[in-house]
């Protein structure tokens, strides 16, 4: 494996390297992201123009990328030869001293011992894989193609095959789920010590399969009270069982955060590639054409397959800051918001942040401004709130 | 000059689409003014909105030749407002006639207007020929009709002229009518001049067009005229009948009617009802004064989404030259911002207001619930009036209020009676007579406060008679009412906007209803809010919004950013057209179908 030497000398910020590969070998009805049902797809031509993009994006070696995340769509349905063809790019343009974590997503079911070693030799540190239950009926409901059988040997394969860091998706809040059901499939994932998990409230997003089926009043989404009842059960199960919650969703052990989403939450730069990624750097952000073929043409005819591009200005920032940093148990840094929007968060947020600390949604230390336990409840409304207000004074500069 | 009798000068009245101006229509071609070719369907109610509420708007108007018997007569068709928000308007239209057409539909008979404007003509001492129109339909009942009519309104049935307006059937006999009895005008053509302004417009190039009637005397281009009322003089310019195009003639003699151009810039200086004299031989009987329009009805119009307050001025300004029976005047609301107070005849004319600034000028505009006008007798003897809430004074200098109360009249299908009657009753009516037009339809007549029909009396009415019922109200004056202010409250702070002025015994209602309709509007905030509704400080009615318990994305990612980001800036964009009242975000068009009468 050759790997391009570079001095380790101020190569500027610490980066994330996002990699999509959109490829399922079926939609799941709740999913939002771009992806395609595998079928008998030559998945070929989309991997080589994955493989030139990167090279395209990092040839140069002028990023220090600490991580790394394998996204999808499921990559790890990839031949392997595939698979580990496209890693091995990745590790190619990348220096292995700057890398901090490497991880793949993967589903129960489409992880085995060669794919497995497979990934180990392509250099991913941690795997991350969509459990989302452990009840039959839940999974069917989410249109999951595994059963709950799959997940515990799918956990083991991965350990005996060396990924020592391994995240669990759960998924709370499905119709038909009751606190019962959903603390059982909690007890069942602390039982496979994964040393992260993730518990999402399912989202009805538009366009979804799922969402046309709440529309239809086909399903009933969960009741809203018993939504916040399993959300704050799961904080407090899992904190017994010693999984820190550091974001809305994610819970760690000691030392497991998932380094490469903290960036995203810190609004630190990354680069995306494949159909449907986006990257952010430098003030600039795009996003890659989402079909398959469109990417894979653009990547032949002109070398990139940018679709949508914008300047992040100062009040874009702002706004992203606050919806990205309030996310993180730790709150958004005041320090850091000062320094990127030339204003101090205390007056550009001025009376509505005073009106969230009344009423006990937001707390505001010397260094950070964060949610409070009743704040996270709610905290797209808290966002809504901050995200609208509009500063006393004009900005410095 | 022209001999008086050979001149018929008359209007035509009926209620919403009995026909009138198809029948104006089939007068027109009859006399061979306008050929068919010619006619656009309804020539005459020329601006869009009329031909779509179904209403004449502005007095219309044609001069037409008509031989009968061998003598040419000149026939002057003066059109009127068709309804009595425009009492003012129609009344100095008949002041120019010696006779009217009562326009009565063959297949629904006498309706509130009918009868409205039967007695303005009584009033106005007109020869009155009842006109039973739609005989062609297959439901016309043109002599139950005419002995309906016989019975309501006194007109004898036997002289009644059945037409068509549609087919033209019984028009040449309408017309041989007009002739045979309608007197010709009476005046001394040689007298001192006397013409009464019973019209004016705006000309887009030439000033103001006068509309006229010559009593006695006449005038031509070059006389130097004086306005009595205004007390002004200006030069005549230019002369002319209505052909119905303006048809420039050299002079204007007694019982003619036409019109006149004189370098008057705007309608402001020109009054509705004023006397035209000659400067220099001025008469010694001008018409009685002047009556400025009496406005009733009372409600604010803020600039909707996309316009500006600029904007909608100046549409107000521009519309107001074009109308000025209508008064604005800028007023500020802390939940609405900058908008204008604005007073209208009536129910009717705020509506086509609203939608001809919105029409003719592009402007969109949200209009709060309509209010009347208070008279407060205040301690120390001092009477005023007050048309908002936020005026009415504390109760302890206060003597009396006292609310206008109109006489209201109802023609009803008889087996709704029972039902109209509750209505009213809760409206706080005073059942003053009921007659039976026939076994199967009745006119209630009732007394009732203004402010109790302005809401949404007239919906309710037409539902409860599957909409055959009809009303027309006019005002009969103030009367002593026990009025207070009640006030909302959304999170313990009031919301001036919501404020209205209530009859004691109906506060409770109105306040649970208003409260219960903002509790849909608002949505659910992190915090409970109570809702209240309050006389002073007691509290008469209250719901709370509960506040949510989760609200929050579950994921969010790299490539989610932009999504997410924009969905927040257009949340921005919304909070920016609410109002924020202790702390509790109100949507602007939340305010709107709180106080909008028609839901």
């Amino acid at each position: 494996m050759t790997q391009i030497a570079r001095s380790t000398e101020a190569r500027g910020p610490d980066f994330g390297l996002y990699v999509h590969i959109p490829f399922c070998h079926t939609k799941c009805g709740y999913c939002d992201f771009y992806s395609v049902a595998l079928k008998d797809r030559d998945t070929g031509p989309l991997v080589r123009s994955v493989q030139r993009e990167l090279e395209t994006r990092l040839g140069r070696g002028s990023f220090k990328i600490r991580t790394v995340f394998f996204g999808g769509g499921t990559p790890t349905i990839l031949p392997a030869e595939q698979l580990e063809s496209v890693l091995a790019s990745v590790t190619d343009s990348v220096s292995p001293d700057d890398l901090v974590e490497f991880t793949v997503e993967a589903n129960p079911a489409t992880v085995d011992d060669e794919k497995t070693h497979t990934l180990v030799r392509g250099g991913v540190t941690r795997v991350s894989m969509g459990a989302q239950s452990f009840w039959p009926e839940e999974l069917a409901t989410l249109e999951r193609l595994h059963s709950p059988e799959d997940i515990a040997p799918s956990v083991s394969t991965l350990r005996t095959g060396g990924v020592d860091q391994i995240n669990l998706d759960l998924i709370f809040g499905i119709p038909g789920q009751t606190l019962a059901t959903w603390t059982a499939s909690l007890e069942r994932a602390i039982a496979l010590e994964p040393n992260h998990l993730a518990c999402y409230g399912l989202t009805f997003e538009p366009q979804t399969p799922l969402t046309a089926q709440r529309n239809a009043g086909r399903i009933v989404p969960c009741d809203e009270n018993l939504e916040a009842d399993m959300y704050l059960a799961t904080v407090e199960h899992l904190a017994s069982h010693g999984y820190e919650q550091y974001e809305t969703s994610s819970f760690a052990r000691p030392g497991c955060r998932c380094q490469h989403n903290v960036l995203y939450w810190r609004n630190g730069p990354y680069i995306g590639v494949g159909p449907s990624a986006a990257g952010c750097f430098d003030g600039r952000r795009y996003k890659n054409v989402a079909d398959v073929a469109g990417y894979v043409r653009s990547m032949q005819d002109a070398g990139h397959a940018e679709a949508q591009v914008e300047t992040v200005t100062i009040p874009m920032l702002i706004t992203e800051m606050v919806m990205m940093q309030l996310r993180l148990v730790e709150g958004l840094d005041r320090a850091d918001f000062v320094r990127r929007c030339q204003i101090d968060p205390l007056v550009q947020f001025g009376d509505v942040l005073e009106r969230l600390v009344a009423i006990d949604k937001v707390a505001v230390t010397d260094d950070f401004i964060k949610l409070t336990p009743s704040g996270r409840l709610v905290a797209d409304a808290v966002i809504g709130e901050l995200t609208s207000a509009s500063p006393t004074v004009e900005r410095l500069s | 000059m022209a001999d008086l009798s050979l001149i018929r000068n008359f209007s035509i009245v009926a209620h919403i689409d009995h026909g009138k101006s198809t029948l104006a229509d089939r007068i027109l071609e009859h006399t061979g003014v306008i050929s068919q070719r010619e006619m656009r369907a309804q020539f005459l109610d020329d601006m869009d909105l009329e031909r779509e509420m179904g209403i004449t708007i502005k007095a219309n108007r044609a001069t037409c030749p008509y031989t009968h018997d061998g003598r040419e007569y000149m026939l002057n068709l003066i059109d009127t407002p068709g309804h009595v928000d425009f009492h003012y308007e129609v009344s100095r239209s008949l002041a120019a006639c010696e006779g009217v057409l009562v326009l009565v539909d063959a297949t629904q008979g006498v309706q509130a207007q009918t009868v409205a404007n039967t007695y303005l003509a009584v009033e106005a001492d007109l020869e009155i020929i009842l006109v039973i129109n739609k005989i062609d339909l297959p439901a016309a009942r043109p002599e139950d009709i005419a002995l309906e009519v016989e019975q309501v309104l006194g007109l004898d049935a036997s002289e009644a002229v059945f037409t068509s307006a549609k087919t033209g059937a019984g028009i040449d006999e309408l017309l041989a009518a007009v002739v045979e009895r309608i007197p010709p005008p009476a005046g001394d053509p040689s007298g001192k001049l006397r013409a009464l302004i019973y019209d004016a417009k705006p000309d887009p190039h030439r000033g103001v067009i006068s509309h006229t009637r010559v009593f006695d005397g006449g005038f031509r281009r070059g006389d130097s005229v004086e306005l009595v009322g205004v007390g002004r003089q200006f030069l005549i310019t230019e002369v002319g009948k209505f052909t119905p195009k303006l048809g420039a003639v050299e002079s204007l003699g007694a019982g003619e009617v036409g019109y006149f151009f004189a370098g008057i810039k705007t309608l402001a200086d020109v009054n509705i009802g004023d006397t035209v004299t000659l400067a220099a031989d001025p008469t010694d009987n001008p018409f009685p004064g002047y009556h400025p329009p009496q406005q009733m009805v009372f409600c604010d119009f803020y600039p909707g989404i996309g316009t500006s307050t600029e904007a909608l001025r100046e549409a107000m300004e521009k519309l107001w030259l074009n109308d000025s029976s209508f008064t604005y005047s800028t007023v500020g609301s802390d939940a609405l911002g900058i908008g204008f107070r604005c007073g209208f005849l009536g129910l009717l004319h705020m509506k086509i207001i609203q939608e001809r600034l919105e029409r003719e000028n592009a402007v969109s505009v949200v209009q709060t619930a309509p209010t009347v006008t208070y008279e407060i007798e205040l301690t120390t003897g001092e009477v005023k009036r007050i048309e908002s809430p936020s005026e009415l004074p504390d109760a302890s200098t206060m003597n009396e209020i006292r609310e206008p109360f109109v006489k209201v009249q109802m023609i009803i299908p008889a087996d709704c009676v029972g039902t109209v009657m509750q209505l009213a009753m809760d409206r706080r009516g005073k059942q003053k007579k009921t007659e039976y037009l026939s076994t199967t339809r009745v006119m209630l007549t009732y007394e009732m406060p203004l402010c109790e029909i302005i809401y949404d009396f007239f919906d309710k009415l037409k539902t409860c008679t599957r909409g055959y019922g009809t009303a027309d109200y006019e005002l009969i004056g103030y009367v002593v009412g026990d009025m207070v202010r009640m006030d909302v409250l959304v999170n313990g702070l009031p919301v001036d906007a919501l404020s209205v002025i209530v009859h004691r015994d109906k506060a409770a209602v109105r306040g649970r209803k208003l409260i219960t309709r903002l509790k849909k509007e608002i949505s659910r905030h992190m915090f409970e809010i109570p809702l209240q509704a309050a006389i002073g400080s007691k509290i008469i009615a209250r719901e709370t919004i509960r506040a949510f318990r989760k609200d929050v994305t579950a994921k969010c990612y790299g490539g989610d950013i932009t999504r997410k980001r924009k969905l927040l800036e257009k949340q921005k964009e919304g909070k920016r057209r609410m109002k924020t009242v202790g702390n509790v975000a109100i949507p602007q068009e939340a305010f709107m179908s709180i106080l909008n009468p028609d839901d």
